[in-house]
Parts: structure tokens; sequence; C-alpha cells
């Protein structure tokens, strides 16, 4: 691996959001999408199939597996076993939509279960892998090189960046998604959530914790406020 | 590299040569390879997919669902754009640009259709925002 | 038929790469344990240059030791990263 620049001091990057974006793309897109229909390289139908499922997916589908798992351990254990065959118990079907999954999401999904001994955060180094039917769409950072440049080597740095500090005694494993394999971080389930529903524990479970990034907090959930959050 | 693209600020490189072993590895690096290189504090920025890079998403999806080409296909022709492209575009710009590339190395489309339906798309999207 | 067995110590072949890869360069010539055997798949080589219906062989996911891959690792000694590998880039490990 080569480095072309090195850095003395602490860079501030920008977000680079130009305030009137290019129609350049806008423009492309619909032409290639329109010469494909015309010359039958696909329908209109199977974009607006796959628009649909874009609009579908999105992370309260992995919260609802890990918030599952956390009151049903005959779950849990199914869902570590096959991840794919365990989400078709929460109607997440990874088949859908061409019916042999997504070219690029594939049908091979593992869950990496967080223990008090083990930490388990995920990238891909070489493009922005995710698994989509479960979580969505990836956030910007995480498609970003930077990301992908320091989580693998500095994963500690990176995690306290999102304000993660885990214990030195406690393994960090990155997971790099480099082939056909998806992931997604089973996080514990935190002290102070007895006897709460199902619901309750996925509002709890963000994004971001079943990156690795994050740890679910019982302070705060997406429907209530921190107040009434508490037990 | 790429962050001072306007000319006042950017040192071109003017076809060297010669280059040193140094630079010839970096500049052959291959471009997605990433992992490990040093790199300042995360932006956490998020952003909302405007209704192009979903409709770009989908078409590039569609294509592999219809048996044009497949993910893996796509990864290796984002990185054939080149450093530039791949670190100066937006995400999904590079998703689309290797799509468009692919439609035409593969004889799908032609260069002449590509261009006319451009126009045609550009003169009907001026004429929406007029 | 997959040449390595979960629990076999591996090292990642230190060949050149240009254009494209999956094996990442900071995997390169490092060695470390099967911990998964997964299913068998084209290769990238063969995917991302055309050939769908190329060769296909087995995947492995291998974990190594941070402290193994990066020579000024700066995290807890037992930190560790997974990743996987298809066959051709595997061979028995050196140490």
């Amino acid at each position: 691996m080569s480095e072309t620049h090195t850095h003395d001091h602490p860079h501030h990057h920008e977000p680079i959001e130009e305030k009137q974006e290019a129609l350049e793309f806008t423009i492309l897109e619909t032409a290639i999408r329109e010469l494909s229909i015309e010359k039958k390289l696909f329908s209109a139908e199977d974009h607006r199939r796959f628009m649909e499922w874009y609009d579908d997916i999105g992370p309260t589908k992995g919260a609802r597996l890990v918030a599952r798992a956390w009151v049903d351990s005959d779950f849990k254990r199914r869902l570590l076993a096959d991840g794919v065959e365990a989400c078709k118990e929460l109607g997440i079907d990874w088949m859908r939509p061409t019916g042999f999954g997504t070219p690029s999401d594939y049908t091979f999904f593992i869950v990496c279960e967080n223990t008090p001994k083990l930490h388990n955060v995920i990238v891909c180094t070489l493009c922005s892998c995710y698994p989509r039917p479960v979580l969505g769409t990836s956030p910007a950072w995480y498609e970003r090189p930077n990301y992908r440049r320091r989580v693998v080597r500095w994963p500690r740095q990176v995690l306290a960046e999102f304000g993660t500090i885990i214990p030195p005694d406690v393994e960090i494993r990155v997971h790099d998604s480099n082939q056909k394999t998806r992931y997604m971080v089973l996080p514990m389930r935190p002290e102070g959530t007895e006897g709460w529903t199902e619901e309750r524990l996925a509002s709890i479970v963000t994004r971001d914790t079943m990156i690795g990034v994050a740890l679910p907090s019982v302070d705060w959930t997406t429907t209530s406020s921190p107040a009434e959050g508490k037990n | 590299m790429v962050r001072g693209m306007t000319p006042s600020d950017r040192v071109e490189a003017d076809l060297p040569l010669t280059i040193s072993q140094e630079k010839a590895e970096a500049i052959l690096h291959v471009v997605h390879d990433v992992g490990g290189q040093p790199d300042g504090p995360l932006d956490k920025s998020l952003h909302n997919p405007g209704l192009w890079e979903k409709r770009t998403h989908c078409t590039s999806e569609c294509l592999a669902w219809r048996g044009h080409w497949v993910s893996e296909e796509r990864r290796r022709r984002e990185n054939d754009l080149g450093q530039a492209l791949y670190l100066g575009t937006p995400y999904y710009a590079r998703w689309l640009l290797a799509a468009t590339k692919m439609l035409l190395d593969k004889g799908l489309i032609t260069m002449d259709e590509l261009i006319m339906k451009i126009d045609e798309v550009r003169k009907r999207e001026e004429e929406v925002l007029s | 038929m997959s040449k390595y067995k979960l629990g076999e110590r591996v090292t990642v072949r230190d060949l050149p790469s240009l254009f494209h890869t999956r094996t990442q360069g900071f995997t390169r010539g490092r060695t470390g344990v099967v911990v998964a055997l997964r299913p068998e798949w084209v290769i990238p080589e063969d995917e991302a240059w055309g050939r769908y219906e190329g060769r296909k062989e087995p995947f492995y996911i291998v974990r190594f030791l941070q402290r193994d891959l990066w020579p000024d690792y700066g995290g807890a000694p037992i930190d560790t990263l997974e990743t996987e590998f298809s066959e051709r880039w595997l061979e028995p490990a050196r140490s």
C-alpha cells in the first residue's frame, strides 16, 4: 500500500456539498435509463420494482432482528447460524426484488455477535459493501475513503470519534467485507431494558450500532424523550 | 490530490518524460485499495440520496439483473475511471459513469445514440427549469 | 473440495496487482487462521473482467491479529481483523 501524503497536522475536511449540484448526472442517468429501456436491456417495470425495493429497505429491519434476538435465544441461535433464513421469519427477504437477491448485496449474510469480550465492527475497504436488505443504504461516511482507510488500522481511534470507547481488554474485531459475504453486528443488550417490549428494544438499535461504531443506549430512543425512556 | 481542481490552485502533471519508482507505484496503485492509508478525522456528514442517485442505483442493478454485467465488473470499471474521478466525484457518479462506459464498450449503445439522447434530455430538463 | 481447513494457518500470497483487486494490499504476505469456509463462487479476476461463468473456487474467511497486519499497531494486542479470500490467494502458512 502506498502513502501519497503525510499528515503532520489534523486535516479539516469540510463536507463537500456544492450549493448547486451539477445537472450532469441527472441528465446522464435519465439518458442511459431511457436508452436501456428502449433497447430492452431491462424494462421500466424492472426499474420501478427496484425503486420500490430501494424505498422499502432501512435499518428498522435490522433493529427488529436484534430486538428479536435479545428476547428469544432460540431465534438468536438461528440468526447466527443462518442469517438469510432467519431473516425470513421477520419477513425480510434477501431474494428481493429479482428472486435471486440483488446484484450488489448477494445472499450471504453473517450476523456478528458482540459479547463482553468481543466488539465487532464492519467496513468494506475496497468499496462500500453493506447489508442493504437489513440496514438500507449506507451512510455517506461508510462509503467515503476516510473510514475505509482508517478503521482497519486504527479502529479504536475511529470508534472514539463516534464517542465509542472500547476497553483494551475487549477484542475489537474488524470485518472487512471484501467478497460476497455481508455482515451486521448484533450489539449486546444494554442494562436497564428488562421487561421492554420488542418494539421498544428495536427503537434503541440504531444503524450505527449495527455497523459497530456505536453502542445502544437506554437514554435515547427514536420514539420517546430521554426522560420517558428511563425505567 | 483532487481537492484543488480549479486552474488557480492546481499543479498539473503534463506527461512527464520519466517518473521515479515511488511515483510509479503511487500512481499505479489499485485505486480502491485504500485500507491502512492515513487520513484525518472522520467527516460524519450524512447525505440524503437525491433522485438521480436512487435511480442510478436501480439502473445499475437492473442492468445486472438482466445479465449485462455483474457488480464485480461495476467495481472494476469504477476503478478504471482513475483516481481523479474516483476521488473527485460523488459516490453514485462512479456507478453512473461505469454503467455508461460499459454500455458503450459492449456495443449495447453507440456513442452517437448516447450524445443524441443526452442532448434530448438536457433540452427537456432546461425546458422544465425555465 | 476445500484445500484449507478450519483452524489452519494460511499466508496471503503477495502477487502483483494492477487496475483491480479484491485482495487488499495490507493483507499481502500476512499470516492468519481460517475461521470460516465460504461457498464457492466465480473468482473476482473473472467476474470483474466479463467472464461471469468463469473459474469457481472455495472462499475462506481468515482472521489476523492486528499486530501481525500492522507493524505499528497501537490498539490492543488481542484485536483482530477478518477478511475473505479465494483459494488461489492463500498458501499454507510460512510461519
